[in-house]
């Protein structure tokens, strides 16, 4: 089973390198981040975080991008393609194929992030700045925000559309980052009905701030490793309930 | 628990639902058996929506049944175990236009628990049965739909499998292609492989099945060997008669299976028997008997005989 794994993933990490999407949006950063030295002129006593911010921003900007256009249209354009007849008709399980393909566009995207923030940190680096440890757990929590949202691409790429799924994860990605205050909004309603709402919400959207550790890093605030450790089995746990979703829809489905 | 049977199948029915509230029903498979045996070459035949790609599919894992059993090797298709020993080539097959072909085997073969040198050589062997050598490292996206089929079936051949499955292997091809893919059918039936494939190019079964069953809006409606299909059938006689008109022919009282009037002679087909006694009518008559021939009953004719025996249309299963 591991082989066969190990052989779906590397499938999935060739397709993205192969596809002009994933160069383009690799080549697009490099430059953005490049083009963070512009800060130099309009900073004066704040250039370390602005550097950080504009850095990691566009790091988290254009893979978020990415995770959401790789994983909204996998499932859907494999069955409207019909390339799953191939690989569904192989001995392997419906989940292993749908945590193999996951497996891939998450390899993907870790050496994009890896690429990135050793172009990232040398900058800092050559700027005569300090690569500090809330800038390493910002760029590795990253990992753990794009799971999340992969997981629901996926999740809802197994039963509809590229465009759906899409609009769907992104609007997710949005209303995920601001759940905290959805929550606190509803609570203060003299609706108990518009409480439960608001509580409903926020338990079924991913919290997406308690994985951005983005700020921190700006303003160099270490993080008891416990919650990173918390937040990263937050995101870890919320992608496993995704992809077993994904994973019950998938084996259901016929392929016509 | 397994079985050296590769194929049963016992009243399998499958139902689709359509449309947006998934009230419109369309009944692809009703109450389908068949037993494929070790060794064999079994031909599905079949108009349009006779219900022969959802019985491959169901077989496949690809769609589940809605009633009725389906059994590889003695295991359900959704058991893996059953689909190791199985090799399939789906109906105009899609591999990823980003791999090679080479690649496309190799994770053919890893998929099917394959690996290492093994692997690497079977690769080499199977892609050089299906003349893809020179072509191998090219990417999918430059193949011609020829070579494509070719690269698929070596895919599908790629694990020694005990069970092939094909789905339209030949069409679309050129006739080049065809007698290379039915060449390498039958390399693998020497092999002992068993087959079943669906078509509608009846000289295709022809030449390859040794078995058939005939579907027509997802039922039997015929199943036996070739030899045994064709020869139940009475002899027929294709007679050519000039100087007489088909009214004045059929004023002779004779049943006849086909007969067309092209003004200046009639083209006529009908039993043995009637045709002796036809001939000496037509003759007596003052016309001419310009040629006389048995005509062999053909797998086509059966394939006719029983659409119309079903009173089906070419298309579709029932809808409701």
């Amino acid at each position: 089973m591991i082989r066969e794994f190990g052989a779906l993933t590397l499938n999935g990490f060739r397709e993205a390198r192969r596809n002009r999407v994933s160069v383009v949006v690799a080549v697009f950063t490099l430059g953005l981040l490049l083009s963070s030295t512009l800060v130099t002129d309009v900073t004066v006593y704040t250039f370390q975080r602005v550097m950080s911010d504009v850095g990691l921003g566009a790091m988290c900007l254009t893979l978020v991008l990415l995770a959401i256009f790789l994983s909204s249209g996998l499932l859907s354009r494999e069955i409207e393609r019909r390339t799953i007849f191939l690989v569904v008709s192989k001995p392997v399980s419906r989940a292993l194929f749908i945590v193999g393909r996951l497996a891939g566009n998450m390899l993907t995207l870790a050496v994009l992030l890896v690429m990135m923030s050793v172009v990232f940190f040398t900058q800092v680096a050559l700027y005569g700045l300090p690569v500090t440890a809330p800038q390493l757990v910002a760029a590795g929590m990253l990992w753990v925000e794009l799971l999340v949202i992969s997981s629901v691409g996926f999740a809802m790429s197994s039963f509809a559309s590229q465009l759906v799924s899409a609009v769907v994860t992104t609007g997710v990605y949005f209303a995920g980052h601001l759940s905290a205050d959805i929550y606190s909004l509803a609570g203060r309603s003299s609706s108990v009905f518009i409480q439960w709402l608001g509580k409903g919400i926020y338990y079924l959207l991913p919290n997406l701030a308690r994985l951005n550790f983005r700020p921190q890093a700006s303003y160099e605030l270490m993080t008891p490793a416990v919650d990173i450790a918390k937040s990263a089995a937050y995101g870890v746990g919320y992608a496993g309930v995704m992809v077993a979703l994904a994973v019950f829809v998938f084996s259901r489905r016929d392929f016509k | 628990m397994s079985s050296t049977i590769p194929i049963e199948v016992h009243g399998l029915a499958k139902t689709y639902r359509l449309g947006f509230w998934m009230n419109r029903k369309v009944r692809a498979l009703q109450g389908l058996d068949l037993e494929v045996q070790p060794g064999q070459v079994y031909g599905l035949l079949g108009p349009n929506g006779a219900g022969k790609s959802t019985t491959i599919k169901i077989l496949m894992n690809l769609v589940q049944s809605s009633e009725g059993s389906a059994r590889l090797f003695g295991l359900p298709p959704t058991d893996e175990n059953a689909r190791r020993q199985v090799g399939f080539l789906p109906e105009n097959p899609a591999p990823y236009e980003y791999l090679t072909g080479a690649e496309l085997v190799t994770l053919a073969g890893q998929l099917a628990g394959m690996s290492g040198h093994e692997l690497d050589q079977r690769v080499k062997e199977v892609i050089g049965m299906v003349e893809m050598d020179r072509a191998a490292k090219l990417q999918i996206r430059r193949y011609s739909k020829g070579m494509i089929q070719r690269i698929s079936l070596a895919q599908a051949i790629v694990n020694r499998p005990k069970l092939l499955i094909l789905d339209e292997p030949t069409s679309g091809l050129d006739p080049v292609g065809r007698r290379q893919v039915r060449d390498l059918i039958l390399a693998e039936r020497q092999r002992g492989t068993t087959i079943l494939f669906c078509t509608h190019i009846i000289s295709d079964v022809e030449a390859l099945c040794e078995r058939v069953v005939v579907l027509v809006g997802g039922r039997r409606v015929r199943e036996g060997s070739v030899r045994e299909l064709l020869s139940g059938q009475a002899p027929v006689v294709e007679m050519t008669v000039e100087g007489l008109s088909l009214t004045r022919l059929r004023e002779f009282g004779h049943e006849l299976a086909y007969a067309q009037d092209f003004g200046d002679r009639v083209l006529l087909r009908t039993g043995d028997t009637a045709a002796q006694a036809l001939l000496q009518q037509a003759l007596q008559a003052g016309g001419r008997v310009t040629q006389i021939q048995p005509t062999r009953y053909s797998l086509e004719d059966l394939f006719l005989d029983a659409l119309k025996e079903a009173r089906h249309g070419t298309v579709g299963g029932e809808i409701s």
